[in-house]
């Protein structure tokens, strides 16, 4: 019977409107809601971790990445959003998810490293580092200000002709 | 041709080899016409290499895949310009690229002062010579371009081959920008050599004075100069076609061409305390050393993949060879700093703690600071991974955090410290300087707090940036009054002549003007929003004042690409304002998407929209909108950066007139005597006399 029917007008048409009823029904079913991925929630903690592929250095949230090209995040950093957005609606709070992450893909997930052990040190030299010169600067500036009692300065054994002829040649040459 | 090519590349190798060699024995045996030939040696590299650069590139132009390199980075198709930058799309060109470019600035180097410091130009041809030759060792014997295409026959037989076609090029390198923006960083990288040359010509030669520093001057402000287009190039690009809505994002081969460009900054601030008051000597020499070698580090990221990287299009075993040459160095610069060290005494004393001297020592602890915390985190990884043998990560965050107070507490010093004095700086001129300037920022901050700007660091980021514009505007104002006052002329003449008269000085405070643009560009990322949403036709969504809807959506393809893009219509306030196209193209050659982003950008943001794919489950346009505020500053801020840059660089008008009066009349010579004095026999003795620029 319905092999019959088919090639007829009336099958055809049967058939756009099955079509054009499914269409409508993936519209229905896709209205234009935001993706779960897209929660202020979601967005911020999908920055809280690595995309693994790799191949970059950024976070799952700000992937540019795409295997080899540069565009938009790569599939790793998708499915690690999607993973992020799923967990929030699950009601996952920020602590295990991170943990559940750093299990499934050990500590360089997290983009900062723990502030604890030998990755402490990343945190704490940019800060000791600096605190360290400027002490050093201090005693540099206490010395030379020292230095303005002291008589003669001990100049270096240069001598008084190669110095003058140096300084004469450097007022010739610059122009500033 | 490819022997014609391997062969010019191997005999620059060789005169290079002589070059160094006989400039050894030249100064050992203080011979002068040995110095001179491994002068033109050195001199005639840059003929050798140019001619196996033109040997490639002919390769290119001619679609002749008979070389590997060639076939790996071109097509028939791709066009003329883009056939020309491919020279430098893989590992090999690069390097052959990187050897190019230094060659040209030794040559120039060693031409321009071909008569000029006896003393010193020995020791320079010397150490150029050795950098070159480690290049040419890489481009000779690691890392050849001109590698032939062979296949065997049936008898096991090695014939070369040529391909009928190449796999082409990259279409994320078919931009505008990455035929600039490469070489651009490039002469960054190389140019620093030229200062380091001359700093160590002046330690190995034991030559006194800031002779070095006066001839580097302007070598070291070219490097700089490129190396900060380089940087904002390459964020430019990746902003423009990368698609993320980002300019930036501390990617290890990124902050490697950040390195260099700090500590050069702090190189051309630090040099003005051994200029005007003979201080600072070692650290000056250090400064310039460490500038070099991170100029080899970042080339080694760039070019090694030791630290996972967008940017390391080929990971290989170079590495060894550029840790070596850096080993070399670190050595050879110890070596000769311990060795002369004596030479490097200050003249003088720090007389007051609020003086312009110890502004210069905030600002260079500052940058090295930020210096050792980008260097710091790249390298962390790797540090890690060899000391616990586990792997972590360091990610933009990290960097986000610990430099963003640094940059605003440097956006800080570049208000104060050009205006304290030399020496000593009195409560009076403080509070006259900073009065204005300092009320007006907190005005502008006051402002912003009540327009609801509550973040700390934006809020401090424009508090700053008010202080310091007005403090570069006063000082141009109150410069030019006095001039306009005397010469009864209007103010913008009076601007003229006053920064013409001192073009160091007030170039120098157009570039910090720029800095202040791009501290403002870098800011307004604070309040980026973003949207993304799946959008059928006839739907819309809604960011900032925009309102975007989709009118179509279609699949515009061609042989080269299958593309996906979006017809947008932009509403603002229910007007119609502007159409937009972001597409997404699937190039079929090569399999690489590529985005083209549809950014509409103003003054105060930017409207920036990208075609982000399709919904696997529904299967429609997935469009991503960003609003970024004031990116275009950032642009902006790198043109008054040249512009300011090559402003420093021309000669003082009135130091014009002072040397042709000096060459001129008796009244010069009486000058050339007064300034070299009688130095070294007065201990205490002030800076030593100095034309124009004595109060910059």
């Amino acid at each position: 019977m319905i092999d019959a029917m088919k090639g007829t007008k009336r099958y055809r048409l049967g058939m756009r409107a099955v079509a054009a009823l499914f269409l409508a029904m993936i519209f229905v079913v896709a209205a234009p809601t935001s993706r779960a991925e897209d929660s202020p929630r979601a967005k911020a903690l999908s920055k809280k971790v690595m995309c693994m592929c790799g191949g970059c250095n950024d976070t799952a949230g700000t992937c540019n990445h795409t295997g080899g090209a540069f565009s938009g995040p790569c599939d790793t950093a998708k499915a690690m959003q999607k993973e992020v957005a799923q967990r929030v609606d699950r009601g996952d709070s920020d602590d295990l998810m991170l943990q559940s992450f750093v299990q499934e893909y050990g500590p360089t997930v997290l983009p900062d490293p723990p502030k604890k052990g030998f990755t402490w040190l990343v945190w704490i030299a940019p800060v000791v580092a600096p605190l360290l010169a400027l002490l050093l600067i201090w005693e540099v500036v206490r010395r030379w200000r020292r230095r303005v009692a002291l008589a003669p300065a001990g100049g270096p054994p240069i001598s008084a002709e190669l110095l003058d002829r140096a300084r004469r040649e450097v007022d010739k040459d610059s122009d500033e | 041709m490819d022997i014609f090519g391997s062969f010019a590349l191997l005999l620059a190798f060789l005169v290079t080899v002589y070059a160094f060699v006989a400039g050894i024995v030249g100064i050992v045996t203080r011979r002068t016409l040995v110095t001179k030939s491994a002068r033109n040696a050195g001199m005639a590299v840059f003929g050798l290499i140019t001619l196996a650069v033109a040997s490639l590139e002919y390769f290119f132009f001619t679609d002749n895949f008979s070389l590997a390199y060639v076939a790996a980075h071109s097509n028939h198709a791709l066009p003329l310009y883009y056939k020309f930058s491919a020279l430098w799309a893989g590992q090999e060109g690069s390097l052959l690229w990187w050897s190019w470019l230094l060659s040209i600035y030794v040559f120039l180097a060693l031409f321009l002062n071909r008569k000029k410091h006896p003393e010193l130009m020995p020791y320079v041809g010397v150490t150029l010579a050795g950098v070159q030759t480690f290049f040419l060792v890489l481009n000779n014997f690691v890392a050849s371009p001109f590698h032939v295409i062979a296949s065997a026959d049936s008898a096991g037989v090695m014939h070369m081959a040529k391909l009928s076609e190449g796999s082409g090029l990259n279409p994320l390198l078919q931009y505008p920008e990455m035929v600039i923006h490469p070489p651009m960083l490039y002469l960054g990288y190389t140019g620093f050599t030229i200062p380091f040359a001359f700093a160590m010509a002046a330690l190995l030669g034991r030559y006194p004075g800031e002779k070095w520093i006066h001839i580097t001057r302007r070598w070291t402000m070219v490097a700089w100069c490129f190396q900060g287009i380089g940087v904002l190039l390459g964020a430019h690009w990746a902003y423009a076609v990368l698609g993320w809505g980002g300019y930036w994002a501390w990617d290890p081969v990124e902050n490697a061409a950040l390195l260099p460009w700090i500590t050069g900054t702090a190189f051309l601030h630090s040099v003005m305390m051994q200029e005007k008051r003979g201080m600072m000597k070692v650290w000056n020499v250090w400064l310039v050393f460490v500038t070099f070698m991170l100029c080899i580090l970042g080339t080694s990221l760039t070019r090694t993949g030791i630290v996972s990287s967008v940017h390391a299009f080929a990971e290989s075993s170079i590495g060894g060879w550029f840790f070596g040459f850096l080993g070399i160095v670190l050595v050879v610069c110890l070596a000769a700093w311990y060795k002369n060290r004596d030479y490097l005494r200050s003249d003088n004393q720090l007389d007051s703690l609020v003086s312009r001297e110890s502004s210069f020592l905030f600002n260079n602890l500052i940058l090295l600071a930020a210096c050792f915390a980008v260097l710091w985190g790249t390298l962390f990884p790797v540090l890690s991974e060899w000391v616990t043998g586990s792997k972590i990560s360091v990610g933009p965050p990290f960097f986000n955090k610990v430099n963003v107070p640094i940059a605003l507490f440097l956006l800080f010093l570049t208000g104060v410290g050009p205006l304290l004095a030399w020496r000593k700086t009195s409560v009076d001129a403080l509070r006259r300087n900073f009065a204005w300037p300092l009320v007006g920022g907190l005005i502008a901050g006051a402002a912003g707090f009540a327009f609801g700007f509550r973040s700390f660091y934006p809020l401090v980021c424009l508090i700053l940036s008010v202080f310091v514009t007005l403090t570069i505007f006063s000082e141009f104002y109150r410069g030019a009054r006095v001039i306009a006052s005397r010469d009864s002329s209007n103010l913008i003449t009076a601007v003229g002549e006053l920064t013409m008269r001192n073009t160091r000085r007030y170039g120098g405070y157009v570039v910090h003007f720029a800095m202040v643009l791009i501290f403002v560009g870098i800011a307004g990322s604070a309040f980026n929003q973003d949207i993304q949403k799946e959008l059928n036709v006839g739907q819309s969504l809604t960011i900032g004042p925009y309102t975007i809807l989709c009118q179509n959506f279609d699949q515009p393809s061609n042989d080269n690409y299958q593309s996906d893009r979006a017809t947008l219509e932009v509403f603002r306030n229910g007007r119609s304002e502007m159409m937009l196209y972001p597409e997404r193209r699937l190039f079929l050659a090569s399999q690489v998407t590529e985005t083209i982003v549809a950014n509409e950008s103003t003054p105060v943001h930017d409207l920036y929209v990208v075609y982000a794919g399709r919904s696997p489950d529904t299967n429609l346009p997935v469009i991503h909108a960003y609003l970024n505020p004031l990116v275009k500053w950032i642009w902006f801020g790198g043109i008054v950066l040249v512009l300011g840059t090559v402003l420093a660089m021309i000669p003082n008008r009135r130091a014009a007139i002072v040397l042709r009066a000096a060459t001129e009349s008796s009244w010069g010579e009486a000058m050339a005597q007064g300034a070299s004095g009688s130095p070294a026999t007065s201990p205490a003795r002030s800076a030593p006399i100095r034309r124009s620029d004595s109060n910059d």
